[in-house]
């Protein structure tokens, strides 16, 4: 049922990457249980808009759990509490009345804060642009049915391609890895026979890539499985491993 | 003034002839030119990797923080393809013929059939680029049956293709990124399209982190820039979609297309309270096996399983025996409002229609239906904290996607030499009322197999003049964009961006949305130029210019939607007739279905900018139909 | 030889040494218990066992020095690991939990690392290093575990060691890349029942020789 609650805030408020930043508390009353975690933060911004106050700045864009924009830390979890759930598909009957939310940007030496929860995650397209993708012109592509893929193995690749690149995992990562993205895009393409011949080079390129952006290393604590809006196994970072391995030992790759 | 370029000879052969007859340029002398992409969805993502391929110097720009985000990335359900591997008698000219039909013949034939024909090779591409598309245990690809189609040629991705899809394109522009034949320009968002000479040769972009202007030159300038239905301020698009980039376009000289043509989709979540950001779409494919009905008599409160089978109105089925619940979606929209109007609505709001899965779960099991649309049903759950499998989903039509754009002729190039306009930001080959699976297709079609070839034809047959980014031209749009954020910063008024946005979106719902008269239509026009007059004299826009500031973006973005409603308002008033997304209650048959007027009407309406204070002109396209015979859409 | 510096160096390859001396780790504590087990044959057993292993010498040095060198590769790493892993966050977060993922194990392998790395210094000058000319390690054992203190001690550290090892064990198994959904759920069973072994079987040994004594 529909209720209404009122909650306190504290929020990550920094102008700049180069400002200090530090909390500021503010209260969210009336809030609808209705409410996305994000239209709570809307709200909350016309009113400070009102009071001739600074909106909190935070990133979202289609709001339906798809496009990876959005992300926050709410008491200690990237996106929120639930599982399976990225910020915007966040709803506040999830949340108490009278509950205080610390609310954090994603922290990591790879990420700098843009602004208050705003985060600049262009090291994650930086790591595609290492290798995540099939060397293949527009054109020229044979016909779409002329290699067949074992239904379990395309199901796989689906499974990790089904990454958001929002980064939840490096923000839930105790080390700050990035080893669940990178693992999601070279077990996708490297399980398909499209991305088998680039396989070991890509393997190589994506983790040193990965290494040289600051990222840290794997602990296989699995925060991030567990975080990860899309659910995205370690079982993919096992094959990263694997590919790694292969192309470090076994190919020409150097 | 309209010439569309399309290319004699037979159909079938229109794509072939032109590709041949379209000058080349040397391909060493195609890393001479510079281009600038706007957007990275499908259309401009492809556009831009396919582009960089070929040797062109691509400059691309998105608004989000990455290239990643576009909202193509949205798309559920699947992307069409005449490739007949169900063997179930579909073709190239099926496919088309149910693309003109679906678009209640105000599409141009020849795009429509070239989509048609490049949809297989979208495919072959996809493929290759390691999409993966749900396979059959044989390992090869599977179909489905999507949005009323009597073939299975619906590719899919889970419920997740334009996420898919979108990758495979960001893929192809990271390589291309990678390799430094495009230089990526993220959180840029453009402000004006530069003209030098008459040629469009560059754009004014506002850096969102630094809130610094940029000028960027080129030799043309492609937008990608998606569709307006955020006019709407609720609909299914980003939070970012907006019609900046199209709208100062068509201040510039582009000629705007059927403005009024919108979509509005029959399945998403029904509004639930005023905060409500957006709303969300759940996959069309439900209506395959869900019943759509309201309790016969108005006002009637009860739970939906108090209500007997009796009292129940399946409307759909019994206005439509033939198509039942999977009419098309103009006209599923419709039908829940003229519903939810004679006060049958249901939930709290009365704003919403059953889609109901008792008959299914009864007839196919819990697990079947559970397969079919366990994560739709979870999604659903997640938001409504309902139980589809117990409660029957509740639903409304919501503003999905735009078929107007900005005019482009065959090449896809506006009437503006050098601006190439692509996917939805274009006026679309869906005419009046785009099919499922067709806005993928036509996104990938345009950005990867036409603009390289239609570019080139320009660039070679052209004059194009080095120009300097500092140049005069560049400098006034530049200091035009930067006062108009200058005069918005310094009002500093009593109401939010936001508080106006919503307030001109209930106007262009409740008066340009789903059903249309002309005396409402007049009323919007008024209310919406006094909106906008108080909009200048009392918006708050909190923060400065000079750093990362969102209200300011939402502000510049409202203030053109402001001036654009009215465009749109002004094109339902002229097209006297009823067509697909445009429905004029004054043009129905006596059985309440839209009454095309082809005679009269049988055109692409366009729109010149005449300035602020000036009607604009009226131009229209002719649309004629050589192959096919127009016909009123029934499914009765 | 620059490809190899460069594998081993990288996040992964780093991970592969850790995963590989560990698990040989793993392989010595299954050796040295089933060693420490002639304990239980009483004095004469253990210090047959004991001169049957001085007799390997040649052997037995290479053993040693093998040890050795996995344990600075492992800890040295493992260092290198944790500076890394400490320094890519360099602004923490203010309220840390939990989704589930981490074990007691898994969050503490760092810091039972160290007190492993001190324990095993402490315990080979304890029991190694010592002077075996008037007893025998038999002896030497029997006396020590009349301290309470260090039964205590030897227990706690053996507790350690198993949280260390229940982590330790199926992360190097994830790590090398072996994990398949058929095979993972038995590796993880196989990591926790040997940590159990472990704590059990090094941790009576204190235990049962107090007693006896």
């Amino acid at each position: 049922m529909t209720k209404t609650i009122n909650i306190t805030l504290k929020i990550w408020r920094q102008k700049t990457a180069q400002d200090k930043g530090g909390f500021e508390t503010c209260h969210a009353s009336g809030i609808s249980t209705d409410m996305s975690f994000l239209e709570m933060l809307d709200v909350v911004n016309e009113q400070l808009t009102l009071d001739g106050k600074e909106p909190v700045s935070f990133d979202s864009d289609c709001r339906e759990g798809i496009c990876g924009q959005c992300g926050a830390v709410v008491n200690g979890r990237p996106h929120g509490p639930e599982k399976a759930t990225t910020l915007c598909q966040l709803h506040m009957r999830h949340f108490k009345d009278g509950d205080v939310l610390a609310i954090e940007p994603f922290r990591a030496k790879a990420f700098k804060v843009v602004r208050d929860l705003i985060v600049d995650r262009s090291p994650l397209d930086k790591l595609i642009q290492a290798g995540g993708y099939v060397s293949t012109n527009t054109g020229g592509a044979p016909d779409a049915n002329s290699v067949p893929i074992p239904k379990d193995i395309a199901d796989k690749a689906m499974d990790a391609a089904a990454c958001i690149g929002c980064g939840a995992c490096v923000a839930a990562c105790p080390n700050a890895a990035a080893m669940l993205f990178v693992s999601a895009k070279i077990s996708h393409l490297a399980l398909l026979p499209q991305g088998k011949p680039e396989a070991a080079k890509r393997a190589m390129s994506m983790v040193c890539t990965m290494d040289e952006l600051g990222f840290g290393n794997c602990t296989n604590e699995r925060e991030c499985e567990a975080e990860c809006p899309k659910e995205i196994s370690i079982v993919n970072i096992a094959r990263m491993n694997r590919e790694f391995f292969k192309s470090a030992f076994f190919s020409a790759v150097m | 003034m309209l010439e569309s370029r399309t290319p004699g000879g037979p159909l079938a052969d229109k794509w072939d002839r032109h590709q041949f007859e379209l000058k080349l340029v040397n391909p060493a002398n195609k890393r001479k030119f510079e281009i600038i992409v706007v957007g990275s969805g499908l259309g401009g993502g492809a556009a831009a990797a396919s582009l960089a391929e070929l040797g062109y110097n691509v400059k691309c720009f998105c608004i989000q923080d990455s290239p990643r985000r576009a909202h193509s990335i949205a798309a559920q359900g699947g992307i069409n393809a005449a490739k007949n591997y169900q063997n179930d008698g579909d073709s190239i000219w099926r496919l088309f013929y149910d693309t003109i039909k679906g678009g209640d013949f105000r599409a141009r034939e020849s795009n429509v059939y070239r989509l048609a024909q490049l949809s297989v090779n979208i495919i072959d591409q996809c493929v290759a680029q390691g999409v993966p598309f749900a396979r059959e245990y044989g390992g090869l690809l599977a179909n489905r049956s999507f949005g009323g189609a009597q073939v299975s040629r619906t590719f899919y991705a889970r419920g997740q293709t334009g996420q898919q899809l979108l990758l495979g394109a960001y893929s192809a522009l990271s390589r291309q990124i990678a390799i430094g034949k495009v230089t990526m320009f993220p959180r840029r968002e453009m402000l004006d399209l530069v003209m030098v000479n008459g040629q469009a040769r560059g754009i004014v972009a506002r850096n969102l982190i630094t809130g610094e202007m940029e000028n960027h030159a080129a030799d043309a300038v492609v937008l990608a820039t998606g569709g307006y239905g955020n006019v709407f301020f609720l609909s299914t698009n980003a939070m970012s979609s907006n019609v900046t980039a199209t709208y100062r376009a068509y201040k510039k000289g582009a000629l705007f297309g059927n403005p009024c043509f919108t979509q509005i989709h029959p399945t998403c979540i029904p509004v639930h309270g005023s905060y409500q950001s957006k709303l969300t779409l759940m996959s069309e494919s439900l209506r395959n096996d869900g019943r759509v009905w309201v309790p016969k008599t108005p006002g009637d409160t009860r739970a939906p399983d108090q209500i007997p089978e009796s009292e129940r109105d399946y409307y759909l089925e019994n206005k439509y025996p033939s198509f039942g619940n999977l009419v098309p979606r103009d006209v599923a929209s419709r039908n829940a409002k003229e519903q939810c109007d004679l006060g049958k609505g249901v939930g709290e709001t009365g704003l919403a229609v059953y889609l109901d899965f008792r008959d299914a779960i009864k007839r196919d099991g819990k697990d079947v239906i559970g397969q079919k649309y366990g994560n739709l049903f979870q999604m659903y759950e997640k938001i409504t904290a309902q139980n589809p499998y117990e409660i029957p989903m509740m639903i409304y039509p919501a503003v999905h996607y735009t078929m107007g754009g900005l005019w482009v002729d065959y090449n896809l190039m506006s009437n503006i030499p050098g601006l190439f306009v692509l996917g939805e930001a274009n006026f679309s080959d869906h005419g009046a009322n785009r099919l499922g699976a067709s806005a993928l297709m036509q996104g990938l079609a345009d950005g990867y197999f036409i603009i390289p070839y239609t570019i080139g034809g320009y660039l070679a047959g052209t004059s194009l003049p080095k120009i300097s980014s500092s140049a005069p031209e560049f400098q006034a749009a530049r200091k035009e964009a930067g006062s108009r954020i200058h005069k918005m910063m310094a009002i500093n008024g009593n109401r939010t961006v936001d508080d106006f946005h919503k307030q001109l979106g209930k106007i262009m719902w409740d008066y340009c949305g789903m059903s249309r008269n002309d005396e409402g239509l007049s009323k919007a026009r008024i209310m919406i130029q006094e909106l906008r007059s108080e909009f200048w004299k009392n918006v708050r826009v909190p923060g400065t210019d000079g750093d990362l500031n969102q209200s300011l973006e939402r502000a510049g973005r409202v203030a053109d939607f402001l001036e654009f409603s009215e465009l749109m308002i002004i094109d339902a008033l002229t097209r006297r007739e009823s067509c697909g997304g445009h429905f004029n209650e004054a043009f129905q048959t006596d059985e309440n279905e839209a009454r095309r007027d082809d005679e009269n009407f049988c055109h692409v309406s366009t729109w010149e900018y005449a300035g602020d204070a000036q009607e604009p002109v009226f131009h229209k396209e002719p649309l004629e139909f050589e192959n096919v015979h127009l016909t009123q859409r029934s499914y009765k | 030889m620059n490809w190899l510096v460069k594998t081993l160096g990288s996040s992964i390859g780093k991970k592969l040494l850790m995963a590989l001396t560990g698990l040989s780790f793993c392989g010595f504590l299954a050796g040295h218990l089933a060693g420490n087990l002639f304990i239980y044959g009483g004095r004469d057993a253990f210090n047959a066992y004991a001169e049957h292993l001085q007799s390997l010498r040649p052997l037995l040095t290479l053993a040693e020095a093998g040890l050795v060198l996995f344990a600075l590769i492992h800890v040295m790493t493992g260092l290198l690991l944790f500076y890394q892993n400490w320094t890519a966050r360099p602004d923490r977060y203010a309220v840390n939990k939990t989704a589930g993922g981490r074990t007691i194990g898994s969050a503490t392998m760092p810091y039972t690392g160290v007190i492993l790395l001190l324990f095993i210094i402490f315990h080979l000058f304890h029991f190694t290093f010592v002077d075996k000319t008037n007893q025998t390690i038999f002896d030497i054992v029997l006396i020590s575990f009349q301290n309470p203190l260090y039964v205590t001690l030897y227990i706690v550290v053996m507790l350690i060691a198993a949280i260390h090892v229940s982590h330790g064990f199926w992360s190097a198994f994830q790590t090398v890349g072996l994990n398949h959904p058929k095979y993972m759920p038995l590796i993880q069973g196989l990591s926790l029942a040997f940590s159990i072994v472990v704590a059990a079987g090094f941790g009576f040994i204190p235990v049962y020789m107090s007693l006896m004594a």
